[in-house]
């Protein structure tokens, strides 16, 4: 393995030896996306990642929509984590429009951002599972993932793209005796992913075909900015609930996973890890809620900013930290969004885990950089 | 542990699901219940009302063709158009009311929260599936019906395991 690889290298001219492979562009359960690698038998000897086939243009388009309006369409780049995707939006235009946010607003943002991170990363897992082969895998994070789809369905009413959360709180109340069955789902979907330990994590064929494929040390780690569990796999503690709170994280007590190896194995554990953290926070969060208030600060449906600000807001979401840079010039309509996602600072690190690979190990590799297709090209 | 044992243990694993209940939802059977009647707003307080974010219910009574409806939809969807009416009402002076596209409509509710009058809801109605793109366009007439619904599944959690009761 080379040591520095520059990320999207051209390509070199082929020679007899070596072979121009095209994977894609094809839809591996979240989008298309095309990587070129030039294989010398069943090496990789060069890789070049090509994203950008769907480009949506979702910062340009919310340069067109005011405050309020931006959120529905804000939250597609990865609707499975529509909420944390949609996060640092609204923490930002919170603060450009000056709203407060009532005390049991944000709690329920951090239930709904917990539960969303759940539902994204059991998605993850389930196309984790079946590109390795694995079809019980796929089966069980799949059928386990309704449990908290039915409890977002609940609050929200929309069962992947919420547009729940909006600047100056969330978009309704809770609904009566949600604590409870909110408890008891998520008590019994932490006892079922423990189950996952024997079926595939602790399962000898899984461990045979991602333990030490796809090394990434702690220090290229850091080097190539990669984040979330890609960052926490290679032993760096970094997790935005403890190290930069926002909302109610500082009351909350959050437990970050690391683990020391760095490679396939160790990427696909931490998320793992990471929804049993979840749990536990979404059971202290509705422990310390305040049992009544307001959750929704009135606001005009077409709100104006006081004047000229700029704000950048990051959350961790469920693939790592995820920022978003508003500009405002006193309009109704941001000047500028720009999204800094995850999922394409984990990218860069894909050229060089993949050379000196075998062809075979690239769909362990690729998926457990927690890369969503959608996300990087927005 | 060695690779035998690993193997015999996540087998034992999935056999064990043999005894345990089915999780999945027969769907046209059986039917997931919500809470409530659909997603609601109250504009005194400008919060909502939990619900199932599903097919819209226009209140002829309260419409008054305001079109903030059309106006919160423009930046989204473009899902709403603002529609002649034959009949009359006294509040409603333009006899103009939305007429709903869910060829286009996301289902953000975003249309709920810009109604000041109490006109417009969101029901549990999801299924608007059509042969034709024209049948997926709701005029004011349409939407004035109440649904007929009958959802009565839910997640019941038990000793052995999870099932949609």
């Amino acid at each position: 393995m080379t040591d520095i690889m520059p990320p999207g290298l051209a390509l070199k001219k082929v020679d007899e030896r070596i072979m121009t492979l095209n994977v894609g562009p094809q839809h591996p359960g979240s989008g298309h996306m095309r990587i070129v690698v030039q294989i010398d038998g069943d090496y990789i000897v060069a890789c070049d990642p090509d994203p950008g086939y769907v480009h949506r243009g979702e910062e340009k388009m919310a340069e067109y929509r005011n405050y309020i309006t931006n959120v529905p369409h804000l939250e597609r780049p990865v609707i499975h984590d529509s909420c944390n995707v949609l996060y640092p939006y609204v923490l930002g235009a919170e603060e450009i429009l000056g709203i407060e946010v009532p005390e049991r607003a944000k709690y329920v943002r951090v239930i709904c951002s917990e539960l969303n991170r759940c539902i994204y990363t059991m998605y993850w897992l389930a196309i984790y599972g079946i590109f390795l082969g694995h079809s019980t895998m796929f089966m069980w994070p799949a059928g386990d993932r309704e449990l908290l789809i039915d409890l977002m369905e609940k609050v929200s009413g929309a069962r992947v793209t919420h547009a729940h959360f909006i600047p100056g709180g969330v978009r309704n109340d809770l609904p009566a005796n949600f604590e409870d069955v909110c408890l008891r789902q998520v008590n019994y979907f932490e006892k079922r992913i423990k189950e996952y330990a024997a079926v595939f994590y602790d399962n000898p064929i899984l461990i045979s075909r991602t333990r030490d494929t796809g090394v990434l040390t702690r220090e290229n780690a850091i080097r190539y900015g990669t984040t979330g569990s890609v960052l926490r796999a290679s032993g760096v503690d970094y997790d935005l609930r403890v190290k930069a709170p926002y909302d109610v994280y500082e009351e909350l007590d959050v437990h970050t996973n690391v683990l020391k190896e760095g490679d396939s194995y160790a990427r696909s554990k931490v998320p793992w890890l990471d929804m049993m953290e979840s749990c536990n926070i979404i059971r202290q969060a509705l422990q310390k809620m305040p049992k009544s208030g307001s959750v929704r600060t009135k606001l005009k449906p077409n709100p104006k900013t006081k004047g000229p600000a700029t704000v950048y807001k990051r959350v961790e979401s469920g693939r790592g930290s995820l920022g978003c840079y508003i500009v405002s010039d006193g309009k109704t309509e941001p000047y500028r969004v720009k999204m800094s996602v995850p999922s394409f600072r984990n990218l860069l690190a894909m050229p060089n885990l993949l050379i000196g690979e075998k062809l075979g190990n690239m769909p362990s590799v690729y998926w457990s950089l927690n890369y969503w297709p959608v996300e990087a090209d927005r | 542990m060695g690779t035998a044992t690993g193997i015999i243990r996540a087998l034992n694993s999935g056999i064990k699901h043999l005894a345990i209940k089915r999780f999945t939802l027969r769907y046209p059977e059986e039917k997931l219940k919500f809470v409530g009647d659909g997603y609601q707003f109250d504009p005194s307080t400008g919060v909502g009302i939990a619900g199932l974010k599903g097919r819209h219910m226009l209140f002829h009574d309260h419409c008054t063709g305001c079109q903030l409806c059309s106006i919160a939809c423009e930046g989204v969807a473009e899902a709403i158009a603002m529609v002649k009416v034959p009949e009359e009402q006294k509040q409603n002076k333009k006899s103009i009311m939305p007429q709903i596209d869910y060829g286009k409509c996301v289902f953000c509710g975003l249309c709920v929260d810009a109604c000041p009058f109490y006109a417009l809801y969101m029901t549990n109605d999801y299924e608007l599936s059509s042969f034709t793109k024209e049948g997926l366009i709701y005029t004011p007439a349409q939407l004035a019906v109440k649904p007929y619904l009958s959802q009565d599944s839910e997640i019941q959690i038990t000793d052995r395991g999870a099932t949609h009761g």
